[in-house]
């Protein structure tokens, strides 16, 4: 060895050593004791057990093989899940488990796809995962193979259950690919959901909003029943990685490489609304109950979550106003020279300066964003867009983007609307764009959703308009939806969405984290505003539009999770 | 529109689109009088077509009182000339008014009610209260 190397090897062993007498207490020295320690290898290096042996015992008896334990995974139980859950180790023998794998026709089946993350095929009814719902309109022509009823005379027997389900999703699983973190609507399907492990063994993660996790190992050939809460309250997902740390069967842990592994997840559909107890994740409860709120909730909701966040967040989402959408500017820039054009809820004025033909004219309820658009040069005037002040018939084009989805009833969008509509010139447009609840259209998902997952990690410049960058990408990760009422003098229950990942209700508060080099505040605590969003279905723009007597509908489409229309006053 | 000067306050051709009519009670609403604290004359492209696009747009009438109102018509005519598409003399007087007169602080007065709106570095704020709605 070269004197470098020498002393590279001596700083690193120098490291090590510290770090083990800090994290243990163990000293290590010169001389040989009869206890090695092997540095910068363990369970997350993927060292096996396994290998370690063997490679030692050729010098001599190997007494014991010691991982010093790591602090996250200290303490766990795999043997458990949430209750609710449980495990049923070799259900099926080998035999079996090779006639149901057969028995799945990848290539010629109703609904075989491929995932970009893994192979999936349904049937009895399509489970789509955009919404992890079952779409329950469309029955498919396959129905669950044959070779499955022998599972369900066991589970009968054992009395686990007493029917048979309709619906069947098979996933196949390479190592290194998983499945994002997840609750079934509680509206798509009932309150038992089976899971058959066949092909290799996995660790399937679950989550409660609470904060709560769980690693639950599911062994090959073993059958998973998930009822009550583990099915209603906690999400469930594997990790995408290719190997699972594992306790062994000897005691101790150890790495275990992935198979491939193909799950049957079995479901009942459901016929009518979810009545379970867990309100919080339950979309017909929170379907109901978030029925409209009349006009003097819906002006105290916007007011607290919609008009106060946005003064006191102005400068940081200012920032992250970046590149204009080229839906909207292709827009702006068809309307001939002399013409007026207002923007309703223009924010900073993203979409100004981008047709120097036209007059402009911005309005938003937010005094310091309006601040921020009349510093970059355009007219602006505070207001708020259920009373436009501004004359009939006086604007050639209206835009409003991302604004009406604020508006906490439908009596207040369809509002908005018209005072759009009036304040448009006789054949006058407007362009209007709201958050989608579907976050994924024609398989693709939104650059919103797009952020989450492996892209975290990365540094995104594109940022969705309804998006602050990722502010600390650990932080978001240990992110779960929390609940909380606000205020006492209001009762609004609405559930928390987490952020960059699809919309579970309709009516949502969703979190924005403000950067702490911007608030006026003197402490460096990172701040959460909530937002209030109804988000919409589709169909749910047009239809709210037409409603509108002298509205023609020129063109409605699907832009980056948002819908949008082009109107046209008749 | 290009402007030269970076930052712009509230013009008039703004002002002659805003009215008071969306409060409670109010049934005209229009126009809104001025009240001029700070005023600021700009200078800004002039473009003919532009202004000769915008003319029937606007609330004549409207324009030249609030220009007169805060001193500022010059010799802009109180009747819209016919013809005015190839006056580039008139035009410019016009474009001037519309655009290079600017209210940086003040009050819009809803004619009906007496209602004020402040300006506050050129931003009208139209925000209404609860009850006049």
């Amino acid at each position: 060895m070269t004197g470098f190397a020498t002393r590279k090897v001596v700083r690193k062993v120098k490291k090590l050593t510290s770090m083990l007498h800090r994290e243990s207490g163990i000293e290590c020295c010169e001389e040989p004791t009869k206890y090695l320690f092997i540095g910068n290898a363990g369970l997350t290096t993927g060292l096996q057990r396994e290998c370690l042996v063997p490679h030692f015992t050729k010098y001599g008896i190997v007494d014991d093989v010691v991982m010093i334990p790591v602090p996250t995974v200290e303490n766990k139980d795999w043997h458990n899940g949430p209750p609710g859950s449980v495990v049923l180790e070799n259900f099926v023998n080998e035999t079996e488990e090779e006639i149901l794998l057969h028995c799945i026709d990848w290539g010629t089946s109703d609904s075989g796809q491929h995932l970009k993350h893994r192979r999936v095929i349904h049937y009895g009814y399509e489970f789509q995962y955009h919404n992890n719902n079952i779409n329950k309109d469309e029955p498919l022509k396959d129905k669950i193979p044959e070779e499955c009823s022998v599972l369900f005379d066991r589970l009968k027997q054992m009395g686990y259950i007493t029917s048979c389900p309709d619906q069947l999703t098979i996933n196949q699983y390479l190592p290194g690919q998983g499945i994002p973190p997840h609750i079934d609507t509680h509206s798509a399907c009932e309150g038992t959901i089976l899971s058959l492990s066949l092909g290799s063994s996995v660790i399937m993660e679950f989550k409660h909003r609470d904060g709560q996790s769980m690693s639950l190992l599911l062994p090959q050939r073993s059958m998973l029943i998930m009822s009550g809460e583990a099915r209603y309250a906690w999400s469930h997902g594997i990790t995408p990685r290719k190997t699972d740390i594992m306790p062994c069967p000897g005691g101790g842990l150890s790495v275990q490489n992935r198979g491939v592994r193909t799950s049957f997840t079995f479901r009942w559909t459901r016929k009518d609304k979810c009545i379970c107890s867990y309100h919080l994740e339950c979309d017909s409860y929170n379907e109901k109950e978030s029925s409209e709120q009349n006009d003097a909730g819906a002006t105290e909701l916007e007011k607290l979550h919609v008009h106060k966040v946005y003064e006191d967040i102005a400068e940081h989402f200012s920032e992250t106003r970046h590149k204009p959408w080229p839906n909207v500017l292709d827009f702006v820039q068809s309307f001939p020279k002399g013409s007026v054009l207002v923007d309703v809820g223009c924010g900073n004025g993203k979409y100004f300066g981008q047709n120097k033909d036209i007059y402009e004219i911005g309005c938003d309820s937010s005094w310091n964003l309006s601040s921020l658009c009349k510093d970059r040069g355009f007219q602006v005037f505070t207001c708020n867009c259920l009373a436009l002040p501004l004359r009939n018939d006086s604007a050639d084009a209206c835009i409003s983007i991302a604004v009406i989805h604020h508006l906490a009833n439908e009596n207040r969008r369809l509002k908005a609307v018209q005072e759009i509509v009036r304040v448009l010139r006789q054949e006058g447009m407007a362009l209007i764009y709201v958050w989608a609840k579907n976050q994924e259209y024609n398989n693709k998902k939104s650059s919103y959703l797009k952020q989450n997952w492996h892209n975290r990690k990365s540094k995104c410049n594109k940022t969705n308009a309804h998006e602050p960058p990722v502010v600390n990408a650990e932080e978001e990760k240990s992110q779960t939806e929390k609940y909380s009422k606000f205020s006492e003098s209001s009762s609004f229950s609405l559930p928390l969405h987490t952020n960059r990942t699809q919309f579970l209700h309709k009516d949502v508060l969703v979190p924005w984290k403000l950067k702490p080099q911007s608030q006026k505040l003197q402490t460096a605590e990172v701040r959460t505003f909530y937002r209030y969003y109804h988000v919409f279905e589709k169909q749910e723009l047009e239809d709210l539009c037409l409603r509108e007597k002298n509205v023609e509908l020129v063109k409605s489409f699907y832009d980056q999770g948002n819908w949008c229309v082009i109107i046209k006053k008749k | 529109m290009v402007f030269r000067c970076a930052v712009h306050n509230m013009k008039l051709l703004t002002h002659n689109m805003l009215t008071s009519k969306c409060m409670k009670g109010v049934t005209v609403g229009y126009p809104l009088g001025i009240v001029a604290k700070d005023i600021k004359v700009s200078e800004t492209e002039f473009n003919s077509e532009f202004v000769s696009r915008i003319i029937p747009k606007l609330d004549w009438n409207a324009l030249w009182k609030a220009a007169d109102s805060i001193g500022h018509s010059g010799d802009l005519p109180q009747q819209l000339m016919e013809d005015y598409e190839n006056n580039e003399e008139f035009l410019k007087k016009v474009h001037h008014v519309l655009l290079e007169v600017e209210i940086i602080n003040g009050e819009l007065v809803c004619p009906e009610s007496g209602r004020k709106f402040p300006i506050s570095q050129g931003i009208p704020n139209m925000l209404l209260n609860e009850d006049e709605l």
